[in-house]
C-alpha cells in the first residue's frame, strides 16, 4: 500500500508542476462553467436581461406613462426611453433590437372600450428579428391586457360608459335613431356593470375554476404543473452548465493521466518501476488513485466554487458526493483504457481525445441532451458523459430519490470496472 | 552471484538470445560486450525479472528467481533509456525509487544522501532533472540503481550520450561500487571501457555468447597475431604479424637496424572481428 501512496504522491506532484495539465485539470472546468453559466443567464450583457428596447414616447400622457412603465415592469424587457431621432439611432447601429413609438392619442386610446383601437410603431433591427417577434407577442399581451383589465374593473368599465354616454349625447354627426339607441343601451350596460359585484361574489354563479368575474368573460387560467416535485428545477443556470464543466475537467484529468501512462512507459521509467520489487498492478493502482484523487478535487473544487461565487447549492450534498466519488471511477477506467490506445503521447492523446470529445458530444457534454434529437437521446446511453451528468444534476437540481440515483451510479461503476479491467489487460500484454 | 543456465528468448521468428549460460561471482565486474541488437538487454530483462525465459534458469544469490519480489530487492538497474522523471528534483527522484525499493524513513533519508553524494550531486539533488546536463542525468540513473544497496548491479550502456569526463566519473563510481563488492554486469558496445573495468568479458552476437574471458584471455585466445610496423634507416617501410612482436623487433634492430617502430597488439575490437568475421561497430 505504501508503494501505491507513493505512485500516487508522485502523479499529483507532477501534475501539480505540469502548467497546462494544471490549467486544463483545475481551471478550465472552473472558466467554462462560469462562461456557459453567465450566457445561459443572460449575465453576457453585462447588465439586465431581455430585449433592449426603446421607447419614444410622443404622447406624454399618464396613460402613456402608464404604459412605458408597465412595460418596465417587464423582465422579457429592458426599456429605456428617449427622443424619436436618438431611438433611431439606437436601432440603425445595433444598439437596441427594436423602437417603439407611442403616438398623440396612445393614452386615450388605451382607455377606451369603445372607439378607435391603441396604435403604436415599431422600428425593428432587420438582423434581430427573432427577438422582434417575441416583442411584438409581448405587446399585444400587454394592449390586449388593458383591454381585459377593463372589461373585468366594473368601476373602471363603469366611468368609461359615463364618458361614452356624454360624448353620444353631445354629438351632432349622430342621426336621431341611433342616438336614441345608444343612449338607451348604454345606460342599461352601466347598470349592469355595477351590479357586478354582487355577482362576481356569488359563488354560486361561479362555474367554478376559470370564472373569476362578474363579466363573465372567462380568464383562462393555466395551472403551472412542477415536473420537479421537491425542488423548482435549477435555481440559476450554473447548476446546468456546472455538471458540464465538472465532466470537461474531469475527462481533462483521465485523457492527462491516461497520457501520462504512456510517457512512463516511452521515457522507460515504467521498465524502472517493473524492475523494483513491486507488482504492475501496484503501479497501475497507484495511478488509478492519483487519478480519482484529481478528478474527486476537480469536482469538490468546482462546486465549492460555485457554491462560494455563484451562490448555487445542491439539493443533496450526500448524493453530490456519491455522484462524484462514482463519476471519478468512471473515469479512473476510462483513463485506462486511454492509455493503451497509442503507443506514443501523442497517439494517445489525440486519439483519446477524439474518443472523449465524441463521448461529450453524444452525451450532452457539448449541448444539453434536451436540445438534441430523440434518436441522439436514445444513442447516449452509451456515452458515460451522459451518466455522469445525470448523476451530478440528480444531484444538484433534478433531486433524485436514492433509488432514482441508483442507475447513473451502478452504470458508472460499471463502466469503470469494465474499461480498468480491459485497459489493465491490454496495458499487462503490450508492456 | 548469478548463475544462468542455458536460457532462451524468442520473439515471433527472433531468437533474441539463445542458449546463454554463464557464472558471474560476488564482486566481480562483468562486461557484455556486443553490438546493439546482439542480445545483451534482453539478458539483462532476464536477469532482473522483467521477461521470463523460454528455457533455461537464473538464479541470483542464494534466493533464486529474479521474477520473485523478494529477489529483485538485491538487483539494482540502471537503464540505458534515462528513466528518470525530468519534472521532479534529483533528491525527489532518488527518494521516490528508493520508496520503490522498500526503504523508508530514516534509512530512505540516509540511502537517499548517500547515493547523491556518491555520484556527485549532492549540491545540485534540490534542482529539477530536467535542468541537469547528459552526464549528470547518467549519475543520476546511478544514484537511482544503488540507493538500495544492491548486491547485483546491471549497468546497461552506462555512458551513452556522456561526455569524456562524465565518462570518467562513471567508471570511478563503478570501480568504488567493486570496492564495496557489488557484483556488477555492464553492457557496452564500446570495447575500451570492457577493457577497462571488466574483470571478465563476455561476447555477444546474435543471441549466442560465443566467448567468456579476461580481457588478455579472450585477446590471447581470439585476438591473433600483433602488428610490427617499423621504418629501416634508409626508410623503407616494414610490416609484420607475430605473436612474438619484442623478438622480431630485436631481429630487425640487430639486422640493419630500425628508425621507427610501432606494435599494434590485439585487442577486443580484433578479438570480436575473428569471432564473428564483422567489426564490433559494423551496424
Amino acid at each position: 500500500m505504501n508503494e501505491i501512496i507513493a505512485l500516487a504522491a508522485k502523479d499529483l506532484r507532477m501534475l501539480l508542476r505540469d502548467k497546462a495539465g494544471f490549467f486544463f485539470a483545475f481551471v478550465f472546468p472552473v472558466v467554462y462553467a462560469s462562461f456557459f453559466g453567465m450566457i445561459m443567464s443572460g449575465m453576457g450583457g453585462g447588465g439586465s436581461s431581455g430585449i433592449y428596447v426603446v421607447v419614444v414616447d410622443e404622447d406624454q400622457t399618464e396613460g402613456s406613462a402608464a404604459f412605458v412603465r408597465q412595460l418596465s415592469d417587464l423582465d422579457a424587457l429592458n426599456v429605456i426611453t428617449t427622443g424619436r431621432d436618438e431611438a433611431q439611432d439606437l436601432v440603425r447601429r445595433g444598439k437596441r433590437a427594436a423602437m417603439l413609438v407611442l403616438p398623440t392619442g396612445f393614452g386615450k386610446a388605451r382607455a377606451e372600450i369603445f372607439g378607435n383601437p391603441p396604435e403604436v410603431g415599431l422600428g425593428i433591427d432587420p438582423a434581430r428579428a427573432a427577438e422582434t417577434g417575441m416583442l411584438q407577442g409581448i405587446l399585444m399581451g400587454e394592449l390586449f391586457g388593458d383591454l381585459q383589465r377593463v372589461f373585468t374593473d366594473p368601476t373602471a368599465m363603469a366611468g368609461q360608459l359615463d364618458s361614452t354616454i356624454d360624448e353620444v349625447r353631445n354629438a351632432e354627426d349622430i342621426d336621431p335613431l341611433t342616438k336614441t339607441t345608444l343612449l338607451t343601451f348604454l345606460p342599461a350596460l352601466k347598470t349592469f356593470m355595477t351590479k357586478m359585484p354582487d355577482l362576481q361574489n356569488d359563488d354560486s354563479n361561479d362555474g367554478g375554476e376559470g370564472t373569476n368575474n362578474a363579466a363573465g368573460f372567462m380568464q383562462p387560467k393555466i395551472e403551472k404543473i412542477d415536473i420537479l416535485p421537491q425542488r423548482d428545477g435549477p435555481q440559476s443556470a450554473y447548476e446546468i452548465t456546472l455538471a458540464q464543466g465538472a465532466v470537461w475537467g474531469i475527462m481533462g484529468c483521465a485523457a492527462g493521466f491516461g497520457i501520462s501512462l504512456v510517457v512512463e512507459r516511452t521515457r522507460g521509467t515504467l521498465v524502472r518501476l517493473r524492475m523494483a520489487p513491486i507488482s504492475l498492478w501496484q503501479v497501475l493502482a497507484g495511478k488509478g488513485v492519483a487519478c480519482f484523487f484529481t478528478t474527486m478535487t476537480v469536482g469538490i473544487g468546482l462546486f465549492v466554487f460555485a457554491a462560494i461565487v455563484f451562490g448555487v447549492r445542491p439539493h443533496s450534498y450526500a448524493m453530490l458526493a456519491i455522484a462524484l466519488v462514482c463519476v471519478s471511477f468512471a473515469f479512473v477506467g476510462i483513463m485506462m483504457m486511454l492509455a493503451v490506445m497509442g503507443k506514443t503521447e501523442q497517439a494517445a492523446g489525440g486519439i483519446g481525445w477524439a474518443i472523449l470529445v465524441v463521448l461529450a458530444m453524444i452525451g450532452g457534454g457539448m449541448m444539453p441532451l434536451a436540445f438534441m434529437p430523440a434518436w441522439m437521446q436514445d444513442v447516449a446511453v452509451i456515452s458515460p458523459i451522459k451518466w455522469s451528468i445525470l448523476a451530478m444534476e440528480g444531484a444538484m437540481w433534478r433531486a433524485f430519490s436514492p433509488t432514482e440515483m441508483l442507475t447513473p451510479c451502478l452504470v458508472l461503476i460499471g463502466i469503470g470496472i469494465g474499461c480498468f479491467g480491459m485497459g489493465a489487460k491490454v496495458f499487462k500484454a503490450t508492456v | 552471484m548469478l548463475v544462468i543456465d542455458s536460457i532462451r528468448k524468442q520473439f515471433g521468428d527472433l531468437v533474441a538470445v539463445d542458449s546463454v549460460s554463464l557464472s558471474i561471482a560476488a564482486g566481480e565486474i562483468f562486461g557484455l560486450l556486443g553490438p546493439n541488437g546482439a542480445g545483451k538487454t534482453t539478458t539483462v530483462n532476464m536477469c532482473v525479472g522483467l521477461l521470463r525465459p523460454d528455457r533455461g534458469s537464473i538464479a541470483i544469490g542464494d534466493t533464486g528467481d529474479p521474477t520473485n519480489k523478494d529477489v529483485r530487492r538485491l538487483v539494482g538497474v540502471a537503464p540505458q533509456s534515462l528513466a528518470i522523471y525530468d519534472e521532479m528534483s534529483g533528491r525527489e527522484n532518488v527518494t521516490f525509487f528508493g520508496k520503490m525499493q522498500g526503504l523508508r524513513g530514516s534509512e530512505l533519508k540516509e540511502r537517499v544522501a548517500w547515493a547523491l553524494e556518491f555520484v556527485g550531486l549532492a549540491d545540485r539533488q534540490q534542482d529539477k532533472a530536467s535542468e541537469y546536463s547528459g552526464g549528470m542525468k547518467r549519475r543520476l540513473n546511478l544514484a537511482i540503481a544503488v540507493v538500495h544497496k544492491p548486491k547485483l548491479l546491471l549497468l546497461d550502456e552506462p555512458t551513452v550520450g556522456v561526455d569524456p569526463q562524465s565518462r570518467n566519473a562513471i567508471f570511478e563510481h563503478i570501480l568504488a561500487l567493486r570496492e564495496m563488492d557489488t557484483t556488477i554486469i555492464y553492457t557496452t558496445h564500446y570495447m575500451e571501457e570492457a577493457q577497462r573495468l571488466c574483470d571478465r568479458v563476455g561476447i555477444m552476437d546474435r543471441g549466442n555468447l560465443l566467448a567468456i574471458d579476461s580481457v588478455d584471455g579472450l585477446i590471447e585466445t581470439h585476438g591473433g597475431a600483433s602488428r610490427v610496423i617499423a621504418t629501416r634507416p634508409d626508410g623503407e617501410a616494414v610490416e609484420m604479424q607475430t605473436d612474438d612482436p619484442l623478438a622480431e623487433l630485436q631481429r630487425l634492430q640487430s639486422n640493419g637496424g630500425l628508425q621507427t617502430f610501432h606494435v599494434e597488439r590485439a585487442n577486443l575490437e580484433t578479438v570480436f572481428l575473428n569471432l564473428t568475421g564483422r567489426a564490433l561497430r559494423d551496424e
